[in-house]
């Protein structure tokens, strides 16, 4: 099976704050096969999330596999406190792209 | 075997609306409180350092006419949690002076109560003294001078005060700052209902309609009975799904399945989504666990400085493949131009890396055209504008190696370039206090207007 991407295979890509020192990122599939497979590949995991972002591992404050939601869901702290100086995305739902094109192998 | 309790939410945030067609329809299944949440610290710390509303004066007396009046007809309560946006005193005083308005207009008379979530800072102190207060997020203690520095403090009630309101028969509610799931909860709760289940539906419930499919900001309703809780959205053109709801649950909180809150614990580990009907989801398994201590969720802003900025256009490719090394150049320039004065000065460089910042996978790339915002901080608003155009002017006349136009390279968008954007607030404070009493810090003042 060829790789795929995320976005081929999730059906919510997002981003938002949960509080102001936090960014969690919602990825949630409509199919619990595609998102068990998902799950199960290992390509959300906090070392491709921290290679998609440029970031340490230690910046990743929590990855769960949400098997009640068919959902990942990555929590990253926010590289700076919610608006202050030097802010660029107030309620933090734009950084959500880097997720859309993670390698998803032999779904 | 308690009675059904049903709680209907007319929005996500109280004043940016809801269908006038879903409130009469969702007023139809006869809910016995409408309750809804007014802010939180999403829109960030201007709100609860400034005590500027959220949202318009015109949006909140529109909005609580129509649910003052539904409730009236309906004989229910009516509960509005962070009032204002972030719930300080000057947002709890704005909204009582408008439902004053509201009750006139409609020529009626309610037992109205508001709750005040502002914290003392001689008693925060002494509770820093005391080791009683704790890092939640911030990765550093909360110290005195914090406190001392925020311009306001206020604190997340639970469900408690709210209780007690109703307790003294308040058939209008308004909250300063209070845990977005604990207004929704707190009637419920009131009435006998499982704390946890209640909690957990206010949770889904305070975005509205947000939890069901297509979402939106409008009325969303839940019926909490012994073993979970059914959600159902006003209005017939939404549904709610298993996936919608589900969805939902995960919404703007990190941990899926521990959430702490005012007093308690929340564990989501055994939830279960049923779908009934078409438009109507069953969740249980929700279950709420008193802690040991009880803490509130402290919130502050201090007052970071004045901003005025500068937003303009690069195209020429000639500035564009330089740009870091221009920008740094000018904004040191800056610094010893008013030194010593100190500013605070930072580029926004939209079409490269404006929205990411250092997440950005992809800065390397060059840009055709970028959208430079020039953002400065300082202790005045004079200085701050003096410095934004210093910088701009700086830029715009800015001589670098393989220069092509020599007339300027920024298409300013704006005359004047430069726009004063007034006080710039910062968060000071997002720690955990322990406290003796769920509702001592939380006066309540009761008047029939």
């Amino acid at each position: 099976m060829a790789e795929q991407t995320l976005s081929q295979l999730a059906t919510i890509i997002r981003s938002k704050n949960a509080g102001p020192f936090r960014i969690t990122f919602d990825i949630l599939f409509t199919d619990p096969e595609t998102y068990r497979q998902v799950r199960d590949s290992g390509a959300v995991s906090r070392r491709s999330v921290a290679h998609a972002y440029g970031i340490e591992e230690s910046d990743i404050s929590s990855l769960f596999h949400v098997d009640m939601a068919n959902a990942v869901k990555v929590t990253l702290k926010r590289p700076r406190r919610q608006g202050s100086f030097g802010e660029s995305d107030v309620y933090g739902c734009q950084q959500h792209v880097p997720l859309l094109s993670l390698p998803v192998p032999g779904v | 075997m308690t009675t059904p309790i049903t709680v209907l939410t007319p929005t996500g945030t109280l004043g940016y609306g809801f269908g006038a067609d879903a409130l009469k329809r969702g007023m139809s299944l006869k809910p016995d409180v409408i309750a809804v949440d007014a802010g939180s610290t999403d829109p960030g710390p201007h709100y609860l350092g400034s005590g500027e509303p959220l949202v318009s004066r015109f949006s909140m007396e529109k909005e609580l006419t129509q649910l003052i009046e539904a409730a009236h007809a309906a004989n229910i309560p009516v509960i509005v949690g962070s009032a204002g946006g972030a719930g300080s005193k000057a947002h709890v005083d704005w909204t009582v002076a408008i439902v004053r308005n509201v009750l006139a207009s409609l020529g009626l008379r309610k037992k109205v109560a508001w709750i005040y979530a502002d914290m003392p800072k001689d008693l925060v102190k002494s509770a820093i003294r005391d080791g009683n207060v704790v890092d939640f997020e911030a990765g550093a203690p909360l110290t005195e001078e914090d406190v001392d520095a925020s311009v306001t403090l206020v604190a997340q009630m639970g469900h408690e005060p709210i209780c007690e309101a109703l307790d003294a028969g308040a058939q209008i509610i308004i909250c300063g700052r209070a845990c977005d799931d604990t207004t929704i909860a707190a009637y419920p709760i009131w009435k006998g209902a499982d704390v946890g289940l209640s909690i957990h539906m206010g949770k889904i419930l305070e975005c509205g309609a947000f939890s069901a499919e297509p979402f939106a900001m409008d009325v969303m309703l839940g019926r909490v009975d012994d073993d979970g809780f059914v959600l159902e959205p006003g209005s017939l053109e939404r549904r709610a799904s298993i996936r919608s709801v589900a969805a939902h649950s995960l919404y703007e909180r990190e941990n899926p399945f521990i959430q702490g809150g005012p007093g308690h614990e929340l564990d989501l580990s055994d939830c279960a989504f049923k779908a009934v009907g078409d438009r109507q989801v069953r969740v249980s398994g929700a279950k709420a666990k008193a802690t040991k201590n009880y803490f509130i969720k402290l919130e502050g802003a201090r007052l970071m400085g004045y901003r005025s900025i500068c937003v303009a256009g690069v195209r020429c490719p000639t500035m564009i493949e330089r740009l870091d090394e221009l920008l740094e150049g000018v904004k040191e320039r800056a610094h010893a131009y008013f030194a010593p004065q100190t500013i605070q000065a930072h580029f926004h460089v939209h079409g490269r890396d404006g929205v990411m910042q250092r997440w950005e996978p992809r800065r390397n790339e060059l840009a055709r055209e970028i959208g430079l915002t020039i953002d400065v901080v300082a202790d005045n608003a004079e200085l701050a504008h003096a410095a934004c155009h210093q910088i701009s002017g700086a830029l715009l006349h800015l001589h670098y190696p393989g220069i092509f136009n020599t007339s300027g390279n920024l298409a300013f968008l704006y005359s004047p370039s430069e726009i004063d954007a007034g006080r710039v607030y910062d968060f000071s404070a997002y720690h955990l206090m322990k406290v003796d009493s769920p509702t001592a810090l939380f006066p309540i003042h009761y008047e029939e207007i």
